[in-house]
């Protein structure tokens, strides 16, 4: 053992002479885009879509871009961060939820450096938020379901009682109720976002309580596997996923980065960047529902059409008063639309959902 | 045929060979792996070594990444030397982290004079007290100590969940489950540039030194290590002494804990440890439990973890493909410990042939 | 299956073998012959080089240089299995019997002549083969019914009874009674007048003599002599294995003045699952006084032992050092009530000293802690260490020297010698000389008779009678745990002793010897 450490520290010693010698870090002055993932990219879900968009990015500006995987949302992103900018990185693109924190104590370090952060609230200097309307494609395949559902028990497996979840359960909720007064949406959590074991079982128990829709707001295609194997339908999320559940798989409410990225980076190169919130919805193609496939209801397509055309027109809002939580209260007065605030501090469920939000404290 | 026998003596020239040779191998296959994901290994490796200390900054996280390593090695070691396998260091730090979150939730508006060296006690006395529950077993009932702190690891870790999820949950995060960050005064000040945990780990290095080699304590654990009949002729109380190391050596982990959780994290989560608590039983084992080793080899090893890091992000390796690496490296410096205590002789058939 | 007549005379012969270790030659150039129908000595003391010659011969070693001839043959072995095809057959000091097994299962073990045992068949084969060479075998007895004796003889059936005619006995007696001695010797004489050729590894010269035809002796992994046992004697054996002129005599120190010191009455020790090992003990033990223990290993002396100082649990009973009761103390209580008791464990590097420590921190292990202050003294200890090494004349490169890569004597040395310097008022020692060679032997009686002449209390567990007979006061025997007799040496014969430690008691060997005289 005695000596070991002496070679090893000589052998790596070497490499770093090796490197001083060899220059500079291939850093250029141009553009570097770096962007945190929560999951692999290969996990048809969340993360995919994002990559999709860094990919478009390289293909449409020619940035060079870095990514970093599975980057667990702790302090480990702090780390993954300084190391982005330490290779170069002048735009980083932050793509959870629970990084926020960590982005905001960062940005403050470097004040050149442009931070987005993605589905969050909090926002200084030189860091922004972005999102999408995603309820709005959940609402549209509420529809889908509604009609789908034999039982009148849709299920839906989801990851954490904050907001952004809260939020699309409702609107999908809203959805099925439109065309569906009786059905349910019957909630599994799973505190994770990225689990596909945990996904799968959340939606065989579902499944096991008769429900014979299940929709999901979770990063991996596990619910789609468990609704093909036991010959139920199902609503994907993040990106069509008609090719891993060919036979339940209905539609999904999908995300489409790439052209907000492309603008976000293009500014930051123009210099004309400004901090700020940016929260798009179905008008601007971020969000959007995928084509539906044979497994859809017929009569689905039309009435998906026409509502898509009159949220993006501004005639018809997802969420509008009356709205009652399951005790029976009014949240929403009649006539009244939900403000974006409330949207984003939303901490309770319409009455059609079956299932409990624990709070904490 | 081919026997394998036991090396008596080796001289330290050989071991070094053997190592180098080990090194040298590693790289090798691993070049082949480089190679089939499509990336020059020797650009690869280069860059390696550019991450771990190509600038300050990456130099300062290699530092940084090095301090939690020496100190649960330290801890590690200490048991080991009794011969008290305590796989449990993952536990014992995060159980450390949580005393000290304890302190820094319940009283966050305390001067920093104060809470620190209150948050220091409370990872001192949570790893302690984590490592004594198996410390307890094992000298009353004679209990697998391997089993035992490995499966308080799951316990120490589902806790935490636990808090994450409920009684701890931060408020203000919209129901995103994530403990409250801690106030400006639970956070370790920094001294030249790294948070004062490396002088920390420092003094540890230099009191684990002396506690071993010059105590009666120290001594009475080497005794034990050595043989448990011995210490017991000796009339060393073996029961007490194991309890008083393991509440050390668990103390110490908690106190990693503490530092990770004030200087690195601000807060405690169920990503406290990062692995260290393994990692640690590693460094340890190959610094033969020397503290002056374990700290050049926690440093290496951090040099490691950081090179591997920023070339996933240079030449976009998939996370688990820089994982692959860091072990391919492990499995044969480890497995090169084989050839250090044995060799491979040829024995040809004739009697009078001899080995070659 | 029945023996072949060997077609040649002489059954296995040696040519120059050597085999060296790394830097150590551990046999150099050895040449013997054994012929039908001898009993060949192999003599030497610890590291002689008798076992790796042993290994050689059975094929678990190969040799470096030299050849072996068996029945006439030049043979190579590669593996144990080569040197039994070639009929040679070894008892091994550690028996390798499955005890849940019988005798003859035991026996056709691993046998790979047809899938079906015709069991029937190969019992009367067996007992065939035990009734030519004279063995006492119990073909249904599981092993763990046996006592050493039936289980060695099991072992030597098993080589038999695959058509060995060379026998090769490593140490046989060890473990052995004197009675079960006797027995041994007696088969071992009717192989030999059958035509089989043994060879004996063994260092008591005692049994060179009494059963032994011919006797070569190595030392330090050379052949000193090879002799025809008539033609040689006790004395000239000794010479040639130590290297030089020895004083064989154990001294007998003679103390008038004689006090009770440690009183111990109905002691009963029992392990963790409750059974006795020591059953029902009483003894007193006097100042100035050397009291033997005799007995088969295993029959409670290790408890006696460590229970006298303090390190195994007393179930009931009383131990009284001058009247004061130490049952229930740790060994630093005794030690803290000013009783200075020396130990010294049969297991030297694993409970007397710390194997891989070096001389300093082994001379402190039993006092580090009186030091005041939390850190270690180790300049005392230093001192003291090189007091020990020049009192007790120690070969060691240095006092910071691991203790585990001394020699037998010189670990037994520092034990003894720590024990020693402390001054005690009362020594226990357990086969304090085992695994020594003679002349290190000597020396350690002799410091424990120096001990003596200072008034010491002393129990010296042993097991070689002679040194027994010759060194202590009284000798009391145990088996079973319990004492079947306590008694004077000079009324004491090897033969009585013997008698007890089978279970026999005093009262009963006297009914027997009465009985037998009265016929």
């Amino acid at each position: 053992m005695r000596k070991i450490g002496f070679v090893l520290s000589l052998s790596l010693l070497l490499l770093a002479l090796l490197a001083g010698c060899s220059g500079t870090d291939s850093v250029s002055k141009d553009m570097v885009a770096g962007f945190i993932y929560i999951g692999p990219p290969g996990d048809h879900g969340w993360t995919y879509a994002q990559d999709k968009g860094r990919l478009m990015v390289e293909k449409e500006l020619g940035v060079r871009t870095i990514y970093k995987e599975s980057v667990p949302e702790g302090p480990e992103v702090k780390d993954v961060i300084r190391n982005m900018i330490d290779q170069g990185a002048k735009i980083i693109f932050a793509g959870s939820f629970g990084y926020m924190d960590y982005v905001e104590e960062v940005s403050k370090e470097y004040p050149d450096i442009i931070f987005l952060h993605c589905s969050g609230y909090k926002m200084t200097e030189n860091m922004g938020t972005y999102f999408g309307r995603m309820y709005q494609a959940r609402y549209l395949s509420g529809l889908v379901a509604g009609l789908k559902t034999k039982t009148g028990k849709i299920g839906y497996v989801a990851a954490f009682e904050i907001p952004e979840v809260i939020r699309g359960i409702n609107a999908f909720a809203l959805g099925v109720r439109d065309v569906n007064p009786d059905a349910k949406v019957y909630v599994r959590w799973t505190h994770t976002w990225y689990d596909p074991g945990k996904e799968t079982e959340a939606a065989k128990a579902l499944l096991d309580e008769k429900c014979d829709v299940i929709a999901q707001h979770q990063d991996t295609a596990g619910p789609q596997q468990a609704a093909e194997a036991r010959g139920a339908f199902s609503i994907g999320y993040n990106s069509d996923m008609y090719s891993i559940a060919p036979r339940a798989y209905m539609t999904a409410p999908i995300w489409n980065w790439g052209p907000y990225f492309i603008d976000q980076i293009k500014k930051a190169m123009d210099g004309t960047w400004t901090s700020g919130s940016y929260w798009g919805g179905l008008e601007d193609g971020i969000v959007d529902l995928a084509p539906l496939t044979p497994n859809a209801p017929a009569e689905a397509r039309e009435i998906v059409e026409e509502m898509r055309e009159k949220i993006i027109s501004g005639e018809f809002h997802v969420f509008e008063g009356p709205l009652k939580d399951q005790s029976g209260k009014i949240r929403l007065e009649k006539g009244h639309v939900m403000s974006d605030e409330m949207m984003l501090s939303i901490d309770w469920f319409v009455s059609n959902v079956v299932g409990r939000i624990e709070t904490g404290k | 045929m081919l026997q394998i026998i036991k090396n008596k003596e080796i001289s330290s020239r050989k071991k070094a060979a053997i190592h180098l040779a080990a090194i040298f191998l590693a790289l090798l296959t691993a070049s082949v792996f480089i190679l089939f994901m499509g990336h020059p290994p020797l650009k690869v490796y280069l860059s390696m070594a550019r991450g771990a200390f190509g600038t300050s900054y990456r130099f300062t996280e290699t530092l940084i990444k090095t301090i939690p390593l020496i100190i649960t090695s330290l801890g590690i070691s200490l048991a080991f030397r009794m011969k008290f396998w305590n796989i449990g260091a993952e536990g014992q730090i995060i159980m450390g982290a949580f005393g000290a979150s304890w302190v820094a939730l319940s009283y966050p508006h305390l001067p920093s004079f104060v809470l620190l060296p209150l948050m220091g006690l409370g990872g001192l006395a949570g790893g302690g007290i984590w490592a004594l529950i198996p410390a307890f077993f094992r000298a009353r009932f004679q209990t697998n100590e391997t089993i035992f702190t490995l499966m308080l690891n799951y316990i120490a870790l589902q806790w935490i969940t636990y808090l994450q999820n409920g009684p701890w949950k931060d408020p203000g995060a919209l129901g995103f489950p994530k403990i409250p960050n801690f106030s400006p005064q639970a956070v370790l000040p920094k001294l030249f540039g790294i948070h004062i945990g490396w002088l920390i780990a420092f003094i540890l290095v230099v009191l684990s030194a002396l506690f071993i080699t010059k105590t009666k304590k120290g001594y009475e654990i080497q005794v034990i290590g050595e043989s448990e009949k011995t210490a017991r002729y000796a009339g060393i109380n073996v029961s007490r002494t194991i309890l008083v190391t393991l509440f050390i050596s668990g103390a110490l982990c908690g106190l990693a804990g503490m530092i990770e959780a004030s200087a690195i994290n601000k807060t405690l989560s169920v990503e406290i440890t990062g692995g260290v608590g393994y990692t640690a039983i590693i460094t340890a084992w190959l610094a033969n439990l020397k503290e002056l080793r374990i700290v050049l080899v926690s440093f290496l090893f951090a040099a490691m973890i950081q090179g591997s890091s920023y070339i996933q992000m240079a030449f976009q390796i998939p996370q688990s493909a820089a994982q692959i690496l860091q072990g391919l490296i492990l499995f044969f410096v480890l497995g090169s410990e084989f050839f250090i205590r044995y060799r491979i002789v040829y024995r040809s058939r004739e009697s009078g042939g001899g080995e070659t | 299956m029945t023996l072949k007549p060997a077609p040649h005379e002489t059954l296995i012969k040696t040519r120059n073998l050597t085999k060296r270790f790394g830097d150590v030659l551990a046999n150099n150039a050895i040449n013997f012959k054994v012929k039908k129908g001898e009993i060949y000595a192999l003599l030497g003391e610890n590291g002689a080089g008798k076992s790796t010659l042993m290994n050689m011969l059975s094929g678990v070693y190969t040799p470096d240089e030299g050849h072996i001839f068996v029945h006439g043959e030049k043979v190579f072995f590669k593996s144990p299995e080569d040197s039994i095809k070639h009929r040679i057959g070894m008892i091994y000091q550690h028996f390798k019997l499955i005890d849940v097994m019988t005798a003859l299962e035991n026996i056709i073990i691993g046998r790979k002549d047809g899938f079906f045992l015709r069991t029937k068949e190969i019992k009367k084969q067996v007992l065939s083969i035990a009734d030519r060479y004279g063995l006492p075998l119990n073909p249904d007895k599981k092993v763990y019914d046996m006592s050493v004796g039936e289980k060695q003889t099991v072992e030597i059936m098993k080589v038999l009874y695959r058509g060995a005619d060379i026998l090769i006995l490593d140490e046989p007696t060890a473990v052995l009674t004197p009675q079960e001695i006797q027995n041994l010797f007696s088969i071992l004489r009717r192989m030999k007048n059958e035509g089989c050729g043994i060879i004996i590894i063994t260092h008591k010269l005692n049994e060179v003599m009494e059963i032994s035809d011919w006797v070569t002796v190595l030392r330090k992994g050379e052949n000193v002599g090879s002799v025809k046992t008539s033609e040689t004697t006790y004395r000239q054996l000794a010479d040639l294995m130590v290297g030089r002129s020895l004083d064989l005599s154990i001294e007998h120190v003679e103390i008038q003045e004689k006090n009770p010191v440690l009183e111990v009455r109905h002691l009963v020790l029992e392990d963790d699952e409750r059974i006795k090992k020591i059953n029902d003990l009483s003894f007193t033990l006097f100042s100035g006084e050397i009291l033997g223990v005799a007995g088969i290993s295993g029959s409670g002396q290790r408890q006696l032992c460590e229970a006298l100082a303090g390190l195994y649990p007393v179930a009931s009973g009383i131990i009284k050092y001058e009247g004061r009761d130490i049952v229930g103390l740790s060994s630093r209580q005794i030690m803290d009530k000013g009783i200075s008791m020396s130990f010294i464990p049969e297991d030297r590097l694993g409970m007397g000293l710390v194997a891989s420590m070096d001389l300093t921190e082994n001379v402190i292990l039993k006092d580090y802690y009186r030091s005041p202050g939390p850190f270690v003294d180790r300049k005392k200890g230093l001192e003291k260490t090189l007091a020990i090494i020049e009192k007790f004349n120690i070969q060691t490169p240095g006092p910071f020297h691991p203790v585990k890569l001394l020699s037998g004597g010189n670990i037994q040395k520092v034990l003894l010698g720590r024990e020693i310097m402390s001054e005690p008022h009362l020594l226990i020692t357990a086969y304090p000389t085992r695994g020594l060679d003679i002349a290190s032997s000597f020396l350690i009686y002799d410091f424990i008779n120096k001990q003596k002449k200072k008034g010491v209390p002393i129990l010296y567990v042993g097991e070689d009678l002679d040194v027994l007979l010759e060194l202590c006061d009284r000798i009391m025997v145990l088996c079973d745990g319990k004492a079947t007799g306590i008694l004077e040496s000079q009324n004491a014969t090897k033969e009585l002793l013997g008698l007890l430690m089978a279970g026999e008691t005093l009262e009963s060997v006297e009914r027997m010897n009465a009985h037998a005289s009265d016929h």
